[in-house]
């Protein structure tokens, strides 16, 4: 008796079958390795790299130097190694993007939850304010927000959170409506079960495949929209090597030291890539029509 | 005094149940005026095509109703004792499961994907049986899936890793996990392929004897109610059109729908004989005709049948028939006697 309860045989879940499917694909798998690297970076740039001495300390002498085996991105307009500073950017861009993500989904999960769950009034209400904060352009959003608040790495990450309310709470409207409808919500009614453990036990895990989807690609666009407050110098300021401020410093003389916007770019881009990547992948693994 | 008698071996007295949906200023009469009786450790056949109501009337039982848009007008629903028109919500969360359970139509969608089947019979037991340990109800849930024929190893395994039959096993075992004393089956056996429904038919014959429950057994194969049921109760656009035990509403059919739901069956018997369907459809629930609901498409129809309602007409003490024709004493359906 105990035997068995321990053996778990065959136990296998949702969540092993997604990893199945996920694994075959190798899109996914190279985006997911990718992340998980640049997670481990910007999670360990402090203990490699001294702030004050090796990213923002000027060395004019060696300025607008060409990529070489010592500076391997080049030195930028103040001396300083490119190739540390864009590592060194993963920090910034990683924090602010998975940080917005998680204000958003927090706030979408009530917002969202609440409307598809108790429909009618509630659902009109939010659903039109959702209407109406998504009908502002989410640049101009974080534009404004920032202005208010004085430009900050938190205060970026608010505005960005804020800016992405509206559509992550319609998605998880939808998967909480195609949820609760669903027959075994209605017999976890008919053997008693009180509201809040359905909700908990029933509705919500099975809501998740959506919404770990629109968190991933969430994240992807919340860096690039970090990026674009920073180059337009509403982000995070100079001297931090944030890759979007990067790119602005470089813009002056682009023409003359391509390098020093081509680095940080391509950063935000294999990193955003490699969300994208891996969100689609998890999207497909997840996506029941497509299992066989 | 004789009627209290009677009502305490009732497991359930509908009363006048009447039951509207309104939708966009459109008011849906999905149950009219629907009275009930069923007595402990019987079987009821609840027969009708679908939109005849008999959901509705098994979800009321529940006081399940979708509200909005579903509204319960009138009546009365007594269940093993309990009002529960009248019941809070804590008293309803104790009666469902606990006295009433319901098995649903689709068993493949019944169940919870992320949870494993074990856990989710223990979850029921759980509910019911305050106190209960984890690992008690886990082992109440293994007997339970051993008493429907699965072995109790996969207790462990998720819905998804079961077969359509099996799934309906583990449904049943959950609808059964508290020893209800009446259980709700709504179409039980639809969703399954003919052999598998025979294997869960019999096991829900078996269990209902061996937990001595009451059941209704809604369905529109009336080779399910000859199999399982005691009484059949008729239903056509909300109303209970005819009443009676098996052999009354079988051999000795009154109502004109029930003839025609009868002549629209092969007869093994006569093989090369044509089938006679019902011609036309149930009328609009958000628009029924003002007389008898039937009337459009019942071939005995008079002027009186569409000007108004008919009334209950009993012809024994378990056999009642709403139609008017019966006012006529020379009248009686073509149907004959053979089965």
């Amino acid at each position: 008796m105990a035997d068995i309860k321990n053996k778990k045989i065959k136990r296998r879940s949702q969540w092993d079958e997604i990893w199945r499917r996920l694994r075959k694909n190798t899109g996914a798998m190279i985006g997911m390795a990718i992340v998980f690297v640049m997670v481990a970076v910007a999670c360990s740039v402090d203990l490699i790299y001294d702030y004050d001495t090796e990213i923002i300390a000027q060395d004019i002498p060696n300025r607008y130097l060409e990529p070489c085996a010592e500076y391997w991105f080049g030195t930028d307009a103040l001396g300083r190694d490119v190739f540390k500073r864009v590592v060194y950017g993963a920090k910034y861009s990683l924090l602010i993007g998975f940080m917005a993500t998680v204000v958003s989904t927090a706030i979408a999960l009530v917002l969202g939850s609440a409307a598809g769950y108790f429909g009618g009034k509630v659902d009109n209400l939010i659903m039109r304010f959702c209407d109406i904060w998504g009908a502002v352009p989410g640049l101009m959003l974080g534009m404004i927000i920032v202005s208010l608040l004085g430009p900050s790495i938190w205060n970026l990450i608010i505005a960005m959170g804020l800016g992405g309310i509206s559509g992550k709470s319609r998605t998880v409207r939808a998967a909480v409506l195609t949820v609760r409808n669903s027959e075994y919500v209605e017999s976890a009614r008919s053997i008693g079960m009180p509201e809040w453990k359905i909700i908990l036990k029933y509705i919500l895990p099975n809501c998740m495949s959506p919404i770990i989807v629109a968190v991933t690609l969430g994240v992807a666009a919340d860096i690039i929209s970090a990026s674009s407050l920073s180059f337009l110098g509403l982000g995070v300021q100079a001297p931090a090597p944030e890759w979007g401020a990067m790119l602005t410093s470089a813009r002056e003389n682009l023409r003359y030291y391509p390098y020093l916007a081509i680095f940080p770019g391509l950063a935000i881009m294999v990193t955003v890539l490699a969300l994208n990547m891996f969100g689609d992948g998890l999207r497909d693994a997840m996506d029941p029509k497509l299992r066989r | 005094m004789a009627e209290n008698m009677k009502n305490e071996n009732l497991a359930l007295d509908i009363q006048n149940l009447t039951i509207h949906y309104e939708v966009d200023g459109d008011i849906v009469e999905a149950v009219n005026d629907v009275s009930l009786q069923l007595e402990n450790g019987k079987t009821l056949g609840l027969v009708g095509e679908t939109g005849a109501g008999k959901t509705s009337t098994a979800l009321a039982i529940l006081k399940m109703i979708p509200d909005p848009p579903g509204i319960i007008k009138s009546g009365s629903i007594t269940v093993c004792g309990h009002d529960v028109m009248k019941a809070s919500k804590k008293e309803l969360h104790a009666i469902r499961g606990k006295d009433v359970s319901m098995i649903f139509q689709d068993p493949m969608t019944s169940l919870n994907p992320v949870l494993t089947v074990g856990e989710q019979i223990a979850e029921s037991v759980q509910l019911h049986e305050k106190g209960m340990s984890k690992s008690a109800a886990l082992d109440r849930a293994m007997e339970m899936l051993e008493t429907v024929g699965i072995p109790r190893e996969r207790a462990f395994d998720y819905p998804h890793q079961f077969s359509g039959g099996m799934k309906q096993r583990v449904v049943i075992a959950i609808a059964l996990a508290c020893n209800p004393k009446l259980l709700l089956a709504d179409e039980p056996t639809t969703a399954l392929d003919v052999t598998i429904q025979a294997q869960v038919l019999d096991l829900m014959r078996k269990l209902r004897e061996e937990y001595k429950m009451s059941m209704v057994m809604i369905t529109h194969d009336l080779g399910i109610v000859a199999e399982v049921c005691d009484e059949v109760a008729v239903m056509y656009a909300g109303r209970i059109v005819e009443r009676g035990t098996l052999r009354e509403v079988f051999k000795n059919t009154k109502h004109p729908y029930t003839e025609g739901l009868f002549n629209s069956l092969p007869n093994p018997r006569d093989r090369k004989a044509e089938l006679i369907p019902i011609p036309g459809l149930m009328p609009d629930p958000a628009n029924l005709p003002q007389g008898c609901a039937f009337a459009p498409r019942c071939p005995y129809a008079t002027e009186a049948c569409t000007k108004a309602q008919p009334q209950p007409r009993k012809f024994s003490d378990t056999h009642t028939v709403l139609c008017t024709a019966y006012d006529d004493a020379g009248f009686h359906i073509r149907r004959n006697h053979n089965g």
